[in-house]
């Protein structure tokens, strides 16, 4: 080993054992570096020296050097450093004796367990006495930081090889080692046809099939090697690949990526040795080196300088594998250090070669029809540009990048301030001392936990312990603190808060790290948007950043589920074991002993247990006193501050560093992925576009409107207004969950007391919804205190239908009528001539009333109302609280003030305003269904025909049913008589709105009973009865008014029942281009036994089990829906960006400035009948046979021949004319 | 019941209408085991006893009953059966009373609409007139019964909560319980440390609440059963049918509710219990640190056990004491961790 690298170690040794830093930093050296050394000195050869140089990632150490630092400057605790030289001064007694002696025994023993190295370890022996007098050096630096037991085992580094050819072979090699180059090796290893070659190539087009995932355990050694790579745990993983390798049974998990993996973090250290000996076991393995394989041979290659005789013919090796030197440099993805290397070692054999530039991403262009207008060149366009400079926006951007950095911000509550009694600060004062000594406990747990993980993996076993060195262990530490405060009293359930651990870690350690090149581009990327600036040509943001540079590096993949929660579980316990209290919290006259203060207690139902997390009381209490009125959140729940980056991929765009998948779904799930992945870019252009366009519009706050809920919610609150009362308001027993007092005298009956039970129970739950809903709007409205004053953004990705929804959960516009009040465009728009007649619509819309009025009706009703609307916006809270009737007060009262201030302005036509006005689709399940089966009836009553007056559906449906209902009573039908004047709009409404949604007839009745029982004079007796009738007639009259509809959702249904009987899951891809599948499969139980409880979940996402047919063909229809109408949705986003609109939606409900909404409206319906003018069943058809018909493996299923019959059978549309959908006003409305 | 789809996994505690499609039900046949069970519950007496037989099925202890001379309530929860039953009742002038309801299901925990043969207590008894009596008096009436076969053990579970919280048909007074149950479920509940591997829960639930007396074994052989719909079922299982089932009683404890356990605070014991029971062979020490905050130490000290005791080790007695004691430590705040909102908890 060079001395270099111990120079190094020992100037870090303080942090060595366990470094704190980031890791891949220290651990490198410190950890596992003492065993490894030893082996590595004996055969060092001369360029090693050479290596050290461009050792490792150095591009990648930089950045995390920069980041520790970053977090070192917030003041590391010093309690680690004590605590590691406590350790230090213990450990080394015991080793001072006779260190040497027994570790050369088990080293030995090593060896001779290893069958063929047992040689080897002669001969390493015989080499070290070449390097005696540097070994002793070295030795005598290593006692003092190996740790006692930790570093003693050997890793495994040799291979053993199964197949005694290849085994002989490397047994003759290693012994002619000395002189021998080990290149020479490779080389002609290369040059061994792979005896499985055959075999695997006939696998490998199913690996590329959508079936092609990686089993669980499959996805854990990947990502398992994976992380060792990233923590700089190379040895341990090339340990835990030689470990697995040996055992046939665990060998057939291996596959050529993780080999490949090792491969390559042993090139990039130059280990030309240890790459061969990866080779070897690719080999053995019966596996084809592939481009990645060679990629990583060469590079180390290029590292070490190699003759150009041996790299010559390894290149003509791969040629001979049918491999491409191009490829090398267009299908393996490298970092541009990597690059270099590889081209060196490329260009010694041929001097001339130069490498294809990258793809230009740029000519890539959607082909959808639907898209032409949005990419098509001409005419000239220009955008939409923010109201803020360039170097406001660069300013922003810092803070963004500021607060991404620290991974958490916290944010002051707007919980009032509670009096600094000598109480409240005693409190604060005992809890600052207890997360002191919780620091330092969490620090000794963690470091114990490490190091039993660290030894397990050491055993050849799949432990945690690159997993746990992922984060520093001040950030680990910092994070359960957190989870310890944010816990809330009556416990979580250990899964959860183990999932959410896990998620977390996993989130964080993504964090990108090109700080510095992502800060030029986002610099470069602004003059698009900024106010300020000039570019070129006008393009959409997507197009812009993407012209800015290359692509970015594959992200990567998720852990499998099992590793997420035992990791997360692990911390989970790491934190139970250290955090413990004085007793005498509790009980102030108990002697001074310690008392955990989280305690694992189980909850019963029926047969299962859930295991649950639950914090002492006095703990409850003591947070409760000391009052602090700081939240914290994770970085990625709040808004940003700076425009979002624009979508480039499914994974790339949104927050700055933190990673966003572009679909959000399931946790666990990758079919999702694996299918965007697999999506040529250019098809999802639309959906990156849309995304990126409702992720830039600016937003703030609504100052006055927070003001005057802050007013409420610090008082008393008030539930009929949304805003929640605080706890003191809720109907609690003064004793908490103590028995009243009557309830222990003797003469009051068990009767009475189980009935002053049901009464405490009660009144608990309510106390406990109340304190939901109350913490709720605490976040909120902390969120929105504290961007007051501010800009925000918020990104946006979808789901997997491709509804969009805003990344941050707490705070945005899809929430409550509050929610949507405290928002407002950050950019404003002179009202024009139209705006305030709109604002005023608008209003009356807010209001609930006059929903089956004309326009103009409503904007003369508004008139009507002026003087109440006015002095709703002057004196909110002591007027006439015209508001507070409206269905939306709220959003109501908002616009009020918004009227008021417009009407008063010297020229209402130039008032400038922020205020985003809504305009509903009617039913628009049911529109998008009308417009598919081109139903004539049907499309009139949501409102697809031109007409003076809005149509209401549910009334026209509760009338048909009215029909059949007097049909029925004159057949002397007894329930049909006794409904006689109880049928209206409210009864039939919500069956008929879910009904689009796959609401079933049981589902139907009980929505039905459920109106019926609020009618008071309606008789009981017959509600059962009634009901039964009722959704049946509903959905007779739906059938009568939309026949296509009906029939459209049969064929879907069935079509999907007949895939999931193939054992496929149902997959479409929208008008859009966004490829989608239904992730509904069979239950597949996980469980992680041990440590505190076992824990078992079962997930439904598990692609190797079947398709749960019963989901799959239930959600098909709506899912289908849903996708046409973000699809609508999308459309229109982008048409509306290209006119220079603002313009963001809540599913079927747009928002644009007052004086936007009449070309918004065009452009709704515009992109309504361009959209319904596809065929779009039939294309539905085509692509599922061409997915679920197309395999002539299959062909003689019966599943399938019955499938085809049912998809070439597309229901038959009706003859409603689609383009009168553009003269109809009530549309939108 | 809105998502009775959806309980399947929760098993039934009698919570849904989910079993009724296929349950299978035991039904006493033979008039040699009818006149058997009669002899033990009259005795000599001829005095009209009110006897209230659920799932009587076929009648045959039925008629026995009424020939002896008592008062029978029929709640039958199979309706092919009710006709049948309903002409036995015409002939014996009022004394028998038929009704379609299924007693292991009243009072679903879960409250919709409820449509026979779900139905509450109160309907029940203020259908049949029977007024409640207060816990200190005898039993307004016997129950006679076959546990559900499939889930016996739920079925119990579901009697203990009503009893400990002095619902459903517990509201009604000390009612006293005759049912068939499988030996080894019968073996179970009468378990003490003595028979550790059968010793759980349940044993000290049952024994806690109620006198258990054993009054009669019967060969599974001398039932038949019966799916839904009054179809005969083959009985498939050799085992099952070489198993006995035990008629045994279960009168509630009139000094039930006099100490500090009561219909209030009995959520607590039964979390208790459970709690400790789900690691058996552990010290009750270490599950006291995860049941109360208060010293275990002491608490151990004041029910006089040493702090290596064994949960398998306490008689159903000493629990009782152990929870007394807590419940009525006098000088801390908290005296349980349990919280009745994880009862809610949903995942």
């Amino acid at each position: 080993m060079s001395a270099v690298r111990w120079g190094r170690g020992a100037a870090g040794f303080g942090r060595a054992l366990w470094p704190a830093g980031p890791p891949g930093l220290l651990a490198e050296e410190g950890a596992l570096g003492g065993s490894w050394s030893r082996k590595r000195s004996s055969t060092a050869s001369p360029c090693e020296q050479d290596r050290r140089k461009d050792w490792g990632h150095a591009e990648l150490l930089e950045v995390l050097k920069a980041r520790v630092r970053q977090l070192q400057a917030e003041g590391v605790a010093e309690v680690p450093v004590k605590r590691v030289a406590k350790r230090v001064t213990v450990a080394r007694a015991p080793e001072a004796g006779g260190a040497q002696p027994p570790r050369q025994a088990q080293a030995g023993a090593q060896g001779a367990a290893a069958t063929p190295s047992s040689r080897w370890a002669q001969k390493l022996d015989s080499d070290q006495q070449l390097t005696e007098k540097r070994k002793q050096r070295l030795e005598g630096k290593l006692r003092k930081r190996v740790e006692k037991g930790a570093w003693q085992k050997q890793l495994r580094l040799e291979p053993r090889l199964l197949s005694r050819k290849l085994a002989g072979q490397l047994q003759h090699w290693e012994q002619g080692a000395p002189r021998s180059p080990w290149e020479e090796q490779l080389a002609q290893l290369l040059q061994e046809a792979p005896h499985r070659l055959s075999s695997e190539a006939a696998a490998a087009p199913a690996d590329r099939g959508p079936e092609s995932r990686l089993e669980g355990q499959q996805q854990r050694l990947l990502s398992f090697f994976e992380c060792c790579l990233l923590t700089g745990h190379l040895p341990l993983a090339h340990h835990v690949l030689v470990t697995h390798h040996s055992k046939s049974q665990q060998q057939r998990l291996l596959t050529l990526s993780m080999y490949n993996m090792v491969m390559l973090g042993w090139a990039r250290q130059g280990s030309f040795k240890e790459l061969t000996y990866v080779f070897f076991m690719l080999k053995d393995a019966g596996l084809a080196p592939d481009l990645q394989s060679y990629a990583a041979a060469l590079q180390c290659m290029g590292r070490l300088d190699q003759d150009a005789g041996t790299i010559r013919r390894c290149l003509k090796q791969m040629a001979q594998d049918g491999l491409q030197l191009q490829g090398l440099f267009t299908a393996v993805p490298l970092s541009a250090e990597e690059r270099a290397e590889l081209l060196r070692a490329v260009r010694k054999a041929k001097p001339t070669f130069t490498p294809p530039r990258p793809p230009v991403p740029s000519p890539q262009v959607n082909t959808s029809p639907l898209l032409r207008e949005i990419y098509a060149k001409d005419p000239a366009v220009s955008y939409p540009r923010l109201h803020l400079s360039l170097k406001e926006l660069q300013g922003l951007f810092q803070q963004q990048l500021r607060v991404e950095m620290a991974t958490t911000i916290t944010v002051e509550s707007v919980e009032k301030v509670p009096l600094l009694t000598k109480e409240v600060l005693h409190a604060r004062k005992t809890l600052a001392g207890l997360r002191t000594r919780w620091r330092t406990a969490l620090y000794r747990e963690l470091q114990e936990t490490k190091e039993s993980e660290a030894h397990a993996a050491r055993e050849g076993r799949l432990s945690l312990f690159p997993y746990l060195c992922l984060l520093s262990e001040k950030e680990v530490v910092r994070m359960l603190l957190q989870t310890l405060q944010a816990l809330p009293a009556q416990g979580e359930s250990l899964l959860f808060l183990a999932h959410e651990l896990g998620l977390r870690v996993f989130k964080r350690k993504q964090l990108r790290n090109e700080v510095q090149e992502l800060e030029q581009r986002y610099s470069k990327y602004l003059h698009l948007l900024a106010s300020d600036t000039q570019v070129a040509e006008p393009c959409l943001p997507r197009q812009h950043w993407e012209a800015l540079g290359v692509p970015e590096a594959p992200h990567e993949q998720p852990w499998p589920m099992s590793v997420v929660v035992q990791l997360g579980k692990q911390l989970a316990e790491v934190l139970v074991r250290a955090a413990q209290m004085p007793s005498s919290l509790a009980a102030p006259r108990s002697p001074g002993t310690l008392i955990p203060v989280l305690y694992h207690v189980y909850s019963f139902r029926s047969f299962r247990q859930i295991g649950i997390l639950k914090p002492h009381p006095a703990f409850t209490q003591l947070l409760e006193t000391a009052a602090e009125r700081t939240l914290t959140f994770e970085s990625t729940d709040v808004p940003m501050l700076c425009p979002p980056l624009p979508w480039t991929s499914p994974h790339s765009g949104a927050f700055l560093l933190s990673p966003t998948r572009m679909m959000r779904s399931v946790e666990g799930s990758q079919q999702h992925q694996l299918l965007l992945e697999r999506c040529p870019p250019a098809e999802l252009h639309g959906a990156l576009d849309a995304l990126t366009q409702l992720g830039n519009c600016a937003w703030r706050v609504n100052g006055r409107v927070l003001d005057l809920v802050l007013e409420l919610f610090t008082d008393k609150g008030c539930p009929r207004l949304g805003v929640p009362a605080p706890p003191s308001e809720a109907p609690r027993p003064p004793e908490g969950r103590q028995a009243p007092k009557r309830c222990l005298l003797p003469e009051v009956s068990p009767a009475e007391k189980a009935e002053m039970r049901r009464e405490l129970a009660r009144r608990l739950k309510v106390a406990r919804e109340m304190q939901s809903l109350r913490a709720d709007a605490l976040y909120r409205l902390s969120l929105a205190q504290h961007l007051r004053h501010r800009v925000f953004w918020l990104p946006h990705n979808m789901d997997f239908r491709g509804r969009t929804y805003p990344c941050s959960p707490h705070f945005n516009h899809l929430g409550s009528d509050l929610a949507r009040a405290l928002l407002e465009f950050a950019q404003g728009r002179p009202l024009g001539p139209h705006g305030l007649n709109w604002l005023k619509i608008h209003l009356v819309n807010l209001t609930g009333l006059k929903k089956r009025e004309s326009l103009q009706a409503r904007r003369d009703y508004a008139d009507e109302l002026m003087e109440d609307i006015l002095d709703s916006a002057d004196r909110p809270m002591t007027g006439r609280k015209w508001w507070m009737e409206a269905d939306e007060p709220w959003q109501a009262l908002a616009c009020c003030m918004e009227v008021a201030r417009a009407v008063r302005a010297p020229d209402p036509t130039a008032y400038v305003s922020h205020f985003p006005v809504h305009q509903d689709g009617s039913c628009n399940g049911l529109q998008h269904y009308a417009a598919l089966g081109r139903d004539s009836v049907g499309a009139a009553s949501v409102n697809l025909l031109p007409s003076d007056l809005p149509q209401d559906v549910y009334s026209e449906v509760a009338a048909q049913v009215e029909v059949f209902r007097r049909q029925d009573a004159e057949q002397g039908v007894q329930v049909a008589q006794v409904l006689e004047g109880f049928i209206s709009r409210k009864v039939v409404k919500q069956t008929v709105m879910t009904v689009v949604y796959g609401v079933t007839r049981y589902g139907g009745r009980l929505q039905i009973e459920k109106r019926l029982r609020e009618i008071h004079d309606f008789p009981q007796d017959f509600v059962w009865e009634a009901s039964h009738y009722l959704v049946r007639q509903v959905f007779n009259s739906l059938q009568e008014m939309f026949s296509g509809t009906r029939s459209i959702q049969r064929w879907l249904t069935e079509s999907a029942r007949l895939i999931s009987h193939t054992g496929s899951a149902v997959e479409w891809v929208t008008p859009l281009g966004i490829p989608i599948i239904q992730p509904y499969h069979r239950d597949s139980k996980v469980m992680i036994k041990g440590g505190l409880q076992s824990l078992t979940f079962s997930s439904s996402v598990d692609t190797s089990q079947k398709p749960n047919t019963l989901k799959q063909k239930n959600g098909f229809p709506p899912n289908f829906i849903h996708s046409l109408d973000s699809s609508h949705m999308m459309l229109t986003a982008l048409h509306c960006y290209r006119k220079g609109l603002t313009f963001v939606s809540v599913h079927d409900c747009f928002w644009t400035h007052a004086a936007d909404v009449a070309v918004m409206n065009q452009v709704c319906r515009e992109q309504f009948v361009r959209l319904h003018s596809q065929p779009i069943l039939h294309n539905l058809s085509r692509f599922l046979i061409e997915r679920f018909c197309s395999d002539p493996r299959t062909s003689k299923s019966i599943w399938v021949s019955r499938l085809m019959d049912t998809l070439l059978s597309v229901p038959k549309t009706g003859t409603f004319n689609l383009e009168q959908v553009k003269h109809s006003t009530y549309f939108f409305s | 019941m809105e998502f009775v789809e959806d309980v399947t996994t929760l098993g039934n505690t009698g919570t849904g209408l989910r079993g009724c499609r296929s349950e299978t039900k035991r039904y006493i046949t033979s008039p040699r085991v009818a006149e058997t069970l009669v002899r033990i519950l009259r005795g000599k007496r001829k005095s009209c006893q009110l006897f209230l037989e659920c799932n009587p099925g076929p009648g045959i202890l039925t008629r026995a009953l009424l020939e002896s001379g008592a008062k029978v309530i029929a709640l039958e929860s199979d309706e092919t059966f009710i006709p049948q039953l309903k002409s036995l009742g015409k002939k014996v002038n009022g004394r028998l009373e038929v009704v379609y309801c299924d007693f292991f299901k009243l009072d679903p925990r879960s409250r919709g609409i409820l449509t026979p043969p779900v139905m509450t207590s109160d309907m029940l008894f203020q259908y049949l007139g029977i007024e409640a009596q207060p816990w200190s008096k005898g039993a307004p009436l016997k129950a006679i019964g076959i546990l559900p076969p499939k889930n016996e053990r739920s079925a119990l579970w579901k009697l203990l909560h009503d009893l400990y919280s002095c619902t459903s048909i517990y509201k009604y007074g000390r009612l006293e319980l005759n049912l068939f149950i499988t030996e080894k479920e019968c073996r179970k509940i009468m378990a003490n440390p003595q028979n550790p591997g059968l010793y759980q829960a349940l044993s000290v639930l049952c024994q806690i609440a109620c006198g258990i007396k054993l009054l009669h074994t019967e060969s599974c052989l001398s039932f038949d059963t019966y799916t839904a719909n009054g179809q005969l079922a083959k009985q498939k299982h050799r085992e099952s049918l070489e198993q006995n089932l035990c008629f045994i009683q279960l009168t509630p404890h009139r000094n039930l509710f006099t100490g500090s356990l009561t219909p209030f605070n009995y959520d607590v014991f039964f979390h208790m219990l459970r709690q400790c029971f789900m690691k058996r062979n552990a010290k009750l020490i270490d599950h006291l640190h995860s049941l109360s905050p208060i010293d275990a130490m002491h608490i151990l000290k004041q029910i006089k056990k040493n702090k290596d005791v064994k949960v398998i080790d306490m008689y159903p007695e000493d629990f009782q004491h152990l929870f007394e004691t807590i419940e009525c430590s006098k000088d801390d705040n908290y005296k349980w961790l349990y919280d009745d909102f994880m009862e809610d908890v949903i995942i």
